[in-house]
Formats: C-alpha cells, structure tokens, sequence
C-alpha cells in the first residue's frame, strides 16, 4: 500500500477519541487499591491485635515502607504509558528507597531482641503462606496496571513493566501487612522482600508479552 | 519555525482527537515527511518505507495518549524512536541471507550511505559486530562473502549481527533522542 492511501484510510475513518490522561489513569488505581484495602479489613481479615501492634516500631515501619514504595512504583509505572515519559528516573528512586528501607530494617532489627537462631525466624511455613497471600493480593492492581500499559503506549515496556509489577507487589505486601502477625524486621524483609522480587520480575517477564504495540 | 510547525502538529492531533478528519489528513502529511527523514538517517534504505508506515499506524492507533496540553514533538519523537528499535530488533531476527533484491544494486550506495546516525551509532559497538553489521545489513553482502572478507565464520557473523543488533538497540533505548 503506498503512503498517499494509508493516509486517506487513517484519516477517512477517524473517529473521536478521549485523551489519555496519567492523572485519571492513576486515581482509577487509587481508588481500586483502596476499594481492596477497605474489604479486606470490612471482611475483619485483620489482625486482631493491631492496637497494640501499632506500639511496634516495625509496624510503622512496614506501613511507610510498603506505602511509599508501592506509591513511588505505581506513579512511576502510570506516568510511563505516555510515550515521551521514561519508568528509569522512577525506578531508581524505587531502588533507592528500597535500600533505604533495608538499612532501616537492619536498625530496627538491632534493637528487636530475638533469641531464636535466625533460620527458626524466618519460619519458614508461615513464610510461604504470607508469599502466596501478597502474590494473590497483589492481582488486582496488576490486572489494572495491565489493562492501563495496553491501553497506553510505554517506549520502554520492560521497565514499565518492572513498576507495574513492583508498584502491585508492594500494594499487595501492604494490604497483607494488615493480616500479618509477624514483627520481626528478619523475617519482614526476607518474606516481603522475596513476595515484592517475586511478583516484579514475573510482571516484567510477563506484561511487555501482552503489551506490544 | 520549527516551534510553531509543532504547535501547529499540536493544535492538529488535538482536533483529530475529536474527530476532525481533515486536521488530521494535513497532520498524517506533514509526519510523514518528517518520518522519512527521520527513518532515512537511521535505517537501510529499504526498511524506511515500511518503517514510515508502520509509525504512522502506530501513531493512528495510540493518538488518543498525546496530551494536548503538552508539546507535541517529544511524542511524535518517542513514538518514531520506539518504532527505530523495534526495527533494529527485527533486523537481528532476520536470516541474514535473505537480503532485498535492490540493497546491492549499484546507485544505492548513497542511498545505504545515508543511514549516517546508523553508521555512527554502529562504531559504539565492538569491532566484529561492527564490521558483520556494515556488511551484511548496509552494503548488502552475503554472510558468505561478509565471512570470507573478515575471516569470521558465517555462524559468527551471524551471531555478531544478532548480538550487535541487540546492544544497538539497548543504546538507541538509553540515549535520548530529540530529533
């Protein structure tokens, strides 16, 4: 087909077509997540101490933690399905806030008077349990997330991809965090850290697959 | 000039946003040109045309993510850079033997020779990539004759192709574009 005639086609059957706007496409997320958040603590899937565990130091560090990184990667990942936007910038914020959050934890930890050897910490049955809620919490916001990076139009789909991916793994984490029991700063990072790793990588495996454009 | 042909690209998407069909005809018309320039320094002679279209088909489909309250130049830019690196991985996809007829006729060397930013982007990458890719993808020789010139196997000139490819498109990714 020569140009001249694609021209006269794309043109002849425009139809209208609503902008993209970043700012609806990220207060649609928000308001999914909290519509997760408020049903899951509706249906009392809580933990039933939580007044009390808000006298943890490590409660209010999961709670910063988790929101600000899911925040940083989810505003990151919405702004990049504009084309002329790149995820990079974002995403180094994300890994710095990430390193940041493991030196905090490791400060926590310092001060958490655990007796247990550090494999009986992690406990491990309890730990996979936790992996499997976060990676199911976190659908959701993936679903959406894709949806919206179809729709949009990333140049650089992996790492859209990567935010989505960590942006939903770390809303996942938060919504959990609400359930789980656990407030050693040990076993958080390493079942937290191994949920939000796990479900980023497998969004940005998986995403650019259905994303192309 | 150039500002206010943007403005006018501007002004032109947004009215193809709703609708407006002859806006938008202008608009296709006026990128088009710009396009092949764009696609002209970057790419062998052959892909330009398809590499045109495909971005204006590109562009057709995602117009609705141009925001009209933005310049609309970075768009057009990254949506035409996208398209350049999806074009360079395909091109290390492809079976190196198979070449276009018209890439070795003679008369087409300016033409190849054109592909200047190509050229220039290709001495980044290391010297076998660089001498496989010249070769085979810009001056039109066979992986045979490319193999039997530098004494790599035809197996390593492909995989230099493929690998050079690869990492060019990995450097046009992280370098910013504004054409």
């Amino acid at each position: 087909m020569t140009s001249e005639r694609l021209l006269d086609e794309l043109a002849s059957g425009l139809t209208p077509v609503r902008s993209r706007s970043a700012m609806r496409d990220g207060m649609a997320i928000a308001g999914l997540a909290a519509i997760e958040l408020l049903l899951f603590l509706m249906l009392g899937l809580h933990r039933p101490d939580l007044p009390h565990a808000m006298g943890e130091m490590s409660f209010w560090w999961k709670l910063i933690s988790l929101g600000l990184l899911a925040g940083v990667a989810v505003v990151t990942a919405v702004r990049s399905f504009d084309p002329s936007v790149s995820p990079m910038k974002g995403l180094r914020w994300a890994a710095w806030l990430g390193g940041v959050v493991l030196l905090t934890g490791w400060g926590i930890d310092t001060t958490h008077h655990a007796d247990a050897p550090l494999l009986a910490r992690l406990d491990w049955q309890a730990g996979m349990a936790c992996l499997g809620s976060m990676v199911m919490l976190s659908l959701p916001l993936l679903i959406a997330l894709t949806v919206l990076m179809r729709r949009g139009a990333p140049t650089d789909r992996r790492e859209s991809a990567l935010a989505a991916g960590l942006g939903a793994a770390a809303w996942g984490a938060f919504v959990f965090f609400f359930r789980c029991g656990h407030d050693d700063p040990l076993y958080i990072v390493f079942w937290y850290g191994s949920g939000c790793v796990l479900i980023a990588f497998a969004g940005r495996s998986l995403l650019p697959l259905v994303t192309r454009w | 000039m150039a500002d206010e042909q943007a403005d006018q690209w501007g002004a032109w998407m947004a009215a193809a946003q709703a609708g407006h069909g002859g806006a938008y005809r202008r608009l296709l018309g006026d990128i088009r040109i710009w396009l092949l320039r764009y696609f002209a320094r970057r790419l062998p002679p052959g892909q330009v045309e398809d590499a045109v279209q495909e971005t204006l088909i590109a562009i057709h489909e995602k117009r609705h993510t141009y925001d009209p309250a933005r310049p609309f130049r970075p768009w057009l830019a990254a949506v035409a850079r996208y398209k350049w690196i999806d074009r360079l991985r395909a091109m290390g996809r492809e079976r190196s033997d198979e070449l276009p007829d018209t890439i070795g006729v003679e008369g087409h060397e300016s033409e190849v020779t054109s592909a200047v930013l190509l050229r220039d982007l290709i001495e980044r990458l290391k010297p076998a990539q660089q001498q496989a890719i010249r070769l085979v993808k810009l001056d039109g020789f066979s992986v045979e004759e490319a193999s039997a010139q530098t004494g790599q196997s035809p197996s390593l000139i492909k995989v230099n192709i493929h690998r050079g490819l690869k990492h060019l498109a990995a450097i046009v990714r992280d370098t910013s574009d504004e054409e």
